[in-house]
């Protein structure tokens, strides 16, 4: 039963603002879940909860923070894994400044002006993607957050109802492993070894 | 005589994380930008993890979420508006 305040207009006003957040809520939920059916249950379920709770949200104010806070409580409270699977990235591996040292020791800096552009228009969504699936729960669900949402810091710390510290802290060490991740992914896949490769004099 | 403050590389540095965020204050990103300017090195490492941030950000946004999913979610919308209208 829909309460008599959800009529017509009311669901009408969910619509235009719910649906233009549908791609972001999907691939967001890929990330957080890691596992296509759960990703699509998650979006499912909170946009039920998003719509039998849409008389608590106060017009005017942020929809994507209220909506997304929503989305990463139903992931919290049923779909996250007890146990944590994939691999798991070394915090005490990833200094800052990674991929730039990195890419200047495989001499990528003599060779081009923007390395890191060179670099990443080689590796393709899905590998990208695996790199942020790669990082801890914590790290994961801000980088997620900023990544495919653009939200601020603030926003980030609403939507989780933690400090903007916590926020701003996980996510500069979750893009720390980020880069890890994704010059592993890098190396691996050769595209490493492509951009660079010895010179008859180097080898 | 005190000449303008402006950063060091070390102190652009620490703030580089908050610069590419924006989320340093409107003074601090002056005095951040007005560095970068002058100095090649920190250019280069800023220009880099702006490209990777940038990078990151494009290659992920292009999901879309599935037909049926997205048909489904519409349907479940347009059935609580009929059932509010028929209450």
């Amino acid at each position: 039963m829909i309460p008599t305040e959800l009529v017509g207009m009311a669901a009408t006003d969910l619509d235009s603002l719910l649906l233009p957040l549908l791609n972001g809520a999907f691939g967001t939920a890929m990330h957080l879940t890691r596992n296509r059916a759960d990703a699509e249950d998650l979006v499912q379920e909170s946009a039920l909860l998003a719509c039998r709770g849409f008389k608590t949200f106060e017009q005017g104010t942020n929809f994507k923070a209220w909506f997304f806070r929503i989305l990463t409580n139903c992931f919290y409270s049923k779909y996250r894994k007890k146990k944590r699977e994939g691999t798991q990235l070394e915090l005490e591996d990833s200094p800052e400044l990674y991929m730039y040292c990195q890419t200047a020791a495989a001499g990528l800096h003599a060779r081009t002006e923007d390395p890191a552009a060179v670099v990443m228009a080689k590796m393709d969504s899905e590998q990208v993607g695996g790199a942020i699936d790669a990082l801890p729960e914590e790290y994961r669900v801000v980088a997620t957050l900023y990544f495919l949402q653009d939200f601020s810091y603030q926003e980030i710390a609403e939507v989780l109802d933690v400090p903007v510290g916590t926020v701003r802290s996980r996510l500069h060490r979750g893009r720390r492993m980020l880069q890890k991740a994704l010059w592993s992914v890098a190396v691996e896949r050769g595209i490493i070894g492509e951009l660079s490769p010895q010179t008859e004099d180097e080898a | 005589m005190h000449g303008p403050h402006r950063l060091t590389c070390e102190e652009v540095f620490v703030r580089l994380d908050d610069f590419l965020d924006r989320e340093l204050s409107a003074e601090e990103i002056r005095l951040v930008e007005e560095h970068i300017e002058t100095c090649a090195a920190c250019a280069s490492e800023h220009r880099f993890e702006r490209q990777v941030v940038d990078s990151v950000r494009a290659k992920l946004q292009r999901i879309e979420i599935p037909a049926a999913l997205r048909a489904g979610i519409l349907a479940r919308l347009a059935s609580a508006g009929e059932e509010g209208q028929a209450s």
